[in-house]
C-alpha cells in the first residue's frame, strides 16, 4: 500500500454537538459572499448593465430625444429595476439551478444546515447585491445629470432629515423590490429544472417581468398598454421606487403598488417553495 | 432537541425495517443492519439495488417511509441536526461552489459543523493530504485521485464517528485507489466506523469488516467476506457462475443474478 506514512489520523472526540444555527449561518454566508464577488456576471449584472441603461435614459443625446418614460424618479427607478431584475432572473436563478445540477446543494444537504439556512444565505446575499447597485445607480445618476432623491418635489428646498428620509425609504423599498424578483427568480428555478433551459425561459420572463413596467408611465403604446405595464412585476416595483426616492410625491397609487408587489412576491415564493427540487432529477 | 449526542455504546449504527419508496417504486425494501464501533461495513449490490437510497435516508436526503435510523443512540429522524453532526459524507460525486478555493470549501464545511479552522489549521490538514500546495486552487481543477482526497478530508473535517462513503474509489486509477484505501484504514484506526457502498469485490475484501449483499431494496446476506464465500460456497447458483474456486465475486453474481442492471 501506498504513502501509508501520510495517513495520519485524529482520534474522535465524542460528545458531538449539534452546531449552533449563528455557526452555520456565518459559514454559509462568508461562502455565498465570496462566491457573489467573485461571480463575473452577476458582477456585470449588478452594475454595469444598470449604470449603461442609466446612462442612456439620462445623458445620451439620442435617448434623450427619443425616448419620453416619465420623469427623472421614474428613469432613475427604471435602472434600478433592471438592475435588481438581472440579479434575480439571470444570474440568482441561473447559478441556483446550475448548483443544483452539479450536486453543491446536495452535499450541503448533508451537513447539520437546515435547508432554509442555505437559501436564506443566498437570498441576503442577493438582497445585499441589490442594495449595493441602488447605491451605485443613485451615485452614478447624480454624476451623470446631478441628480438626487427630492429633485422635484414640491416643497421648498428640501432639508437633510428629507433626503435622509428619502434614502432610508429608497433602500426599504429596494428590500421589498428585491424580494419581489428573487421570488420570481426562486419561482423560475423550482417550475424549470434545467439549467440551459433556465437561461431561454429567463430571457423569455424578462420581457413581461421587468421590460414591460418600463412603460408604465408612458401611453405611447396607448392607455390600455399603459394600465397593463403600470401594474406588472416590473411597472409596480418602479411605481414604488419612484415614491420612495420622492416622498413627498407618495400617494395611493404608491400604496397600490407596495400591495400589489407584496403579493406578487407571496405568490412566486409559494410557488418556488413548492415546486422546488434540491437535487437533479 | 437534543443538542449533545448520548455516551457511545458500541454501536455507531443501527437501522431496523427501513423502507424507501419514489412513488410506486419501493427502492429500500425493509433493510435493517448494525454497524459496530471502529467497524468499515461495505454494502455490495448491482445498479439500482438500493444502495445509494439506503444512504441516502441515513443521511437525511430522503425521507424513509417508515423504520428507524440511529446513530450512536441519535434518532436521525427525530434529531436530524444532531445525527447529521454525527456523521461524515462522502457522496458518490461531490461538487462544491466552482467560485471557491479548496481552503475556502475546507474551511465553509467545518463551519457548517461548528469546527472553527484557522488558516494555518486549513493548510496542515490539505498538507496531510498532499494537497497543502493547491490550497489556491478551485475543486474543478483538482485531478480525480485530489478531488476524492478533498471529499475525504471533508467528510471528516468535524471527526465524525461514523463516515459514510458511497462509491468512493470509482473512476481512480489503481494507485489513486490503493492511497485511497490506505485513508479508509487510517479513519478505522482513529477509532470511527465506516459504511461504504462498492461494485468492487477487490475492495470490499481488502478493506471491508463485513459485507452485506443487496439486491431489489434488500438484503441478501451479511457476514465477512470470508465468511460469505464459506456460507454459499455449495449454493448451485454460486457453483454455476464460478470459475475453480469461489470467489466473492461468484458469490456476488450468484446470489443477484447475471442479467445487466442499468
Amino acid at each position: 500500500m501506498s504513502e501509508p506514512s501520510a495517513v495520519k489520523t485524529r482520534s474522535v472526540s465524542p460528545p458531538l454537538r449539534a452546531p449552533a444555527l449563528s455557526e452555520i449561518f456565518r459559514a454559509l454566508l462568508e461562502a455565498d459572499f465570496t462566491v457573489q464577488l467573485r461571480n463575473n456576471r452577476a458582477l456585470l449584472l449588478s452594475f454595469a448593465l444598470p449604470v449603461v441603461v442609466l446612462y442612456a435614459l439620462f445623458a445620451s443625446p439620442a435617448f434623450k430625444r427619443a425616448i419620453v418614460l416619465g420623469d427623472p424618479e421614474f428613469k432613475v427607478a427604471a435602472a434600478l429595476t433592471l438592475g435588481m431584475a438581472s440579479i434575480a432572473i439571470l444570474g440568482y436563478s441561473m447559478t441556483v439551478a446550475r448548483d443544483r445540477e452539479k450536486g453543491v446543494f446536495q452535499r450541503l444537504r448533508v451537513t447539520p444546515a437546515p435547508t432554509w439556512v442555505i437559501m436564506a444565505s443566498r437570498l441576503l446575499v442577493q438582497v445585499a447585491a441589490n442594495l449595493a447597485t441602488a447605491l451605485v445607480v443613485l451615485v452614478a445618476a447624480h454624476l451623470f445629470v446631478g441628480y438626487t432623491v427630492f429633485q422635484n418635489a414640491d416643497s421648498n428646498s428640501p432639508g437633510l432629515e428629507d433626503y435622509l428620509v428619502a434614502y432610508l425609504l429608497t433602500f426599504i423599498c429596494v428590500i421589498f423590490s428585491s424580494a419581489l424578483f428573487l421570488s420570481v427568480g426562486q419561482a423560475l428555478a423550482g417550475l424549470v429544472q434545467s439549467a440551459d433551459t433556465l437561461n431561454a425561459v429567463g430571457r423569455i420572463a424578462y420581457l413581461p417581468l421587468f421590460a414591460l413596467g418600463l412603460f408604465g408611465q408612458s401611453t405611447v403604446f396607448g392607455t390600455t398598454f399603459e394600465l397593463i405595464s403600470r401594474w406588472s412585476p416590473g411597472g409596480t416595483v418602479e411605481t414604488l421606487l419612484s415614491g420612495a426616492m420622492n416622498p413627498a410625491s407618495w400617494n395611493s397609487d404608491t400604496w397600490l403598488a407596495l400591495a400589489a408587489s407584496t403579493v406578487y412576491t407571496v405568490v412566486f415564493a409559494g410557488i418556488g417553495i413548492r415546486w422546488f427540487q434540491w437535487g437533479a432529477r | 432537541m437534543t443538542s449533545e449526542a448520548p455516551p457511545v455504546t458500541g454501536l455507531a449504527l443501527q437501522v431496523k425495517d427501513l423502507h424507501v419508496s419514489y412513488g410506486a417504486k419501493r427502492a429500500v425494501d425493509g433493510v435493517s443492519l448494525d454497524i459496530n464501533e471502529g467497524e468499515i461495513f461495505g454494502l455490495l449490490g448491482p445498479n439500482g439495488a438500493g444502495k445509494t437510497s439506503t444512504l441516502s435516508a441515513i443521511e437525511g436526503l430522503v425521507k424513509p417511509t417508515s423504520g428507524s435510523i440511529l446513530i450512536r443512540q441519535v434518532d436521525a429522524r427525530a434529531h436530524p441536526g444532531l445525527a447529521k453532526a454525527l456523521i461524515g459524507v462522502q457522496l458518490q460525486s461531490t461538487s462544491f461552489q466552482s467560485e471557491l478555493k479548496i481552503s475556502e470549501i475546507v474551511k465553509l464545511y467545518a463551519g457548517l459543523y461548528g469546527v472553527p479552522l484557522t488558516k494555518p489549521a486549513i493548510v496542515e490538514r490539505l498538507t496531510e493530504i498532499h494537497l497543502g500546495d493547491e490550497a489556491s486552487r478551485r475543486f474543478s481543477q483538482l485531478s480525480g485521485g485530489q478531488q476524492k482526497r478533498l471529499s475525504l478530508l471533508i467528510a471528516t473535517v468535524h471527526d465524525p464517528p461514523l463516515v459514510l462513503l458511497d462509491e468512493p474509489t470509482s473512476g481512480l486509477d489503481p494507485q489513486a485507489r490503493r492511497q485511497l484505501w490506505d485513508r479508509i484504514e487510517g479513519i478505522r484506526k482513529s477509532g470511527r466506523s465506516i459504511l461504504l457502498t462498492t461494485h468492487s469485490m477487490e475492495e470490499a475484501q481488502s478493506v471491508c469488516d463485513r459485507v452485506a449483499i443487496m439486491d431489489n431494496g434488500k438484503i441478501l446476506t451479511v457476514d465477512t467476506p470470508a465468511g460469505l464465500i464459506e456460507k454459499h460456497k455449495d449454493d448451485p447458483n454460486v457453483l454455476a457462475v464460478a470459475r475453480g474456486q469461489v470467489t466473492l465475486e461468484d458469490v456476488f453474481i450468484g446470489l443477484t443474478g447475471r442479467e445487466v442492471r442499468e
